[in-house]
């Protein structure tokens, strides 16, 4: 028994069980940081098998920025519309306990019969050192033989960013819904106020204006004064 | 007993299960996604495992790649669960079906 | 090389761990010193000779307070969320060197707990695991305030740990690493310029960087002008609303031990860490001259405290992302550039 593998057997002890806690808790912020435990043991992982470049860069942009913006989501998202815990129909259940061994146990026959890789490649643990280590080594090879998939991905991140500007911008999927206006005039507030009788408007609405609800609307109101809604935009 | 790429296999192997599993049962949409970033992770220990025994750098800069990629996935994916609670409606994967027939 | 017998590092840990829960302790006795001369008070002077007890004081009352849990926390998360910013807070002090190898007592001793070859990217990962213990801290509480200021403190950290990561980018170019031991001897060399022989110090070669840097390190350790996670006129007390005795001193000690680790980074970083008069013959002056910059950063977060008003939330965002970060892209487009011209590698 080397000290490398009781390392290695706590790392991936920790970090399957931290994985089980995942799929098994009932409250979502507790899965967050079960897989957040989950990350960190990865990352450990990485260190191990010398990579530690991957380890500090899963660390940083995991459970650092991704995960962290989960957890944001699920502390915007209203707690009681959440879900109840529901662990599938037993039926969905079932299959997925039965894909699940059936995948495990075809990985694990390849895994034990695999023929061992014998070509050893030109990045040499001496090679490495030579190149002043880890970080080193990746930059050469990223910015020289994957220079147009280094490109790419920088593509891919903006498009991602623009994307997901684009959808989470209020007024696109949620334009059915809500009505925003603003403070200080009563423009927007015609529809606003037939967001039904639960809203109290801030001003003194005329009653010929009024207008029956049509529906459950949200009301946003806002300091801007050009943000209000435009009469018929949300009367789709 | 010495430590051999098939350890970190067998780890990433199951690791890639359990997620697996997560995604199949929950229904809650930011655990799928959840489970789904571990998949990833699991696919990631095999590459750099891989790479530590052929001792070549390319499985890191794939998974490098990879990580990019999942950044880019996270945003576009929670935008749409932000996006789906202005609406007021529920991150539930079994009412999500405004795409379905 | 740095080989050394384990039990040397663990008695450096041990030594460095000590003086940095010290001198924590009596960073808060520093503040309440100077913030009182800046407000024309004398500060703490009751407790010991010039107050200096205070800090002890403190501990004694923090200890004997009770311990009060909100009916609708999440007691669990509750429990540890302070203990993650403590300890990833004292983390990050393992990659901080100070110094090189000596000769002590015949064995040879490395004054760094660990060379990483990774150590600055490091720092910036405890910084980023930090937040979650503001994060679940505020949630768990179970008040709106703590969930605000939760809330607030995610996106801040995000954002300026950007602007963190990308200031260092230039000195990633100029040096070729991204070991805090190497960039620091890096700066012990001294460069010509015209008849005068200066000290290599990142700081005049970076000096856009360093500005970023030190922006975006009051931010990311919550302070003065950029406290939003705690504004206590808006928020009562943010995040650690809920949180008394020893948890909130946990939050409040893991807040100046990032003081002081961010205050390290940053004069190793750009003020050539242990380099100075006689440092290179004698290592005690080197230590000495880190710890002068470090003070010295300390009394500017102080400072900062002391004169500016705090920040709009709106305006924090848009100063990281419209100002900090393309200024940020700039600086690495420059430096970038400079390298290449110095590599003879362009015109």
């Amino acid at each position: 028994m080397s000290w490398e593998l009781v390392f290695f057997a706590v790392f991936s002890a920790a970090m399957l069980l931290t994985g089980i806690g995942v799929v098994a808790l009932e409250n979502p912020v507790h899965s967050a940081i079960s897989l957040v435990g989950c990350f960190i043991n990865v990352a450990a992982l990485f260190v191990m098998l010398g990579a530690e470049f991957l380890g500090v860069l899963q660390i940083i942009i995991y459970t650092g920025a991704v995960l962290v913006l989960v957890l944001f989501t699920i502390m915007l998202v209203d707690p009681n519309k959440l879900p109840a815990f529901y662990v599938g129909k037993p039926m969905q259940r079932n299959v997925s306990a039965i894909v699940g061994a059936i995948l495990m146990v075809e990985l694990g026959v390849a895994i034990v019969t695999r023929v061992a890789l014998e070509q050893i490649g030109p990045h040499t643990n001496a090679m490495v050192d030579q190149m002043g280590g880890n970080v080193q080594a990746i930059g050469q090879v990223m910015l020289s033989e994957y220079a147009l998939a280094f490109e790419v991905a920088s593509l891919v991140l903006t498009v991602g960013v623009v994307g997901a500007v684009v959808v989470g911008l209020p007024n696109r999927l949620g334009a059915l819904d809500t009505v925003t206006m603003s403070l200080g005039h009563s423009r927007g507030a015609e529809d606003a106020i037939a967001a039904g009788p639960k809203f109290e408007s801030p001003m003194n609405i005329p009653a010929e204006r009024y207008v029956a609800p049509v529906g459950e609307r949200k009301v946003v109101m806002t300091k801007d004064p050009d943000k209000y809604t435009h009469p018929g935009e949300t009367s789709k | 007993m010495d430590l051999t790429t098939n350890h970190f296999l067998f780890v990433s192997a199951a690791l890639f299960v359990i997620g697996m599993m997560g995604v199949l049962t929950r229904r809650n949409i930011l655990i799928v996604f959840m489970c789904v970033e571990m998949m990833v992770a699991a696919v990631g220990i095999s590459l750099v495992a891989f790479s530590h025994e052929t001792a070549t750098i390319n499985g890191q800069v794939f998974f490098l790649f990879a990580l990019a990629v999942a950044a880019a996935e996270s945003a576009v994916g929670l935008a749409i669960v932000v996006a789906l609670s202005r609406q007021g409606r529920a991150p539930d994967v079994e009412e999500m079906q405004t795409l379905r027939n | 090389m740095g080989d050394q017998p384990i039990w040397i590092t663990f008695i450096v840990t041990f030594v460095i761990m000590i003086v940095l829960l010290t001198s924590m302790a009596y960073t808060t006795w520093y503040e309440r010193k100077v913030l009182a001369r800046f407000q024309d008070r004398i500060g703490p002077t009751r407790t010991g000779p010039a107050g200096l007890l205070q800090p002890l004081a403190d501990a004694v009352k923090l200890m004997g307070k009770e311990d009060l849990i909100p009916e609708a926390a999440d007691r669990k998360v509750f429990y540890f969320a302070p203990m993650i910013t403590f300890i990833t807070a004292i983390l990050a002090a393992a990659v901080i060197p100070w110094g090189g190898t000596i000769e002590l007592f015949g064995q040879s001793v490395n004054l760094y707990p660990t060379d990483l070859n990774v150590g600055a990217l490091f720092i910036l990962a405890t910084g980023s695991i930090g937040v979650y213990g503001i994060i679940l801290g505020g949630w768990s509480s179970g008040n709106r305030y703590s969930l605000l200021g939760a809330i607030r403190s995610a996106a801040q950290v995000i954002s300026y740990e950007l602007i963190l990561g990308f200031s260092l980018v230039g000195i990633f170019i100029i040096t070729g690493t991204m070991s805090l031991k190497e960039i620091m001897f890096r700066q012990h060399e001294t460069i010509s310029f015209g008849p005068f022989e200066i000290a290599n110090w990142f700081v005049l070669s970076q000096p856009l960087a360093f500005v970023l840097f030190v922006i975006a390190a009051v931010a990311e350790t919550n302070r003065a002008p950029f406290d939003l996670p705690e504004a206590e006129s808006e928020l009562v007390a943010g995040f650690m609303t809920e949180y008394s005795a020893m948890r909130f001193a946990l939050y409040f000690l893991g807040e100046y031990i990032s003081m002081i680790i961010m205050s390290l980074f940053a004069s190793t970083l750009f003020l050539g860490g242990t380099s100075g008069p006689g440092a290179d013959t004698y290592w005690p002056l080197g230590i000495m001259w880190l710890v002068l910059k470090a003070i010295a950063f300390l009394f500017f977060y102080i400072w900062l405290r002391a004169t500016l008003p705090r920040f709009r939330f709106d305006q924090l965002m848009g100063l990281a992302w419209k100002v900090l970060l393309p200024l940020a892209i700039l600086n690495i487009a420059l430096t970038a550039f400079f390298r290449l011209i110095g590599n003879g590698q362009v015109f």
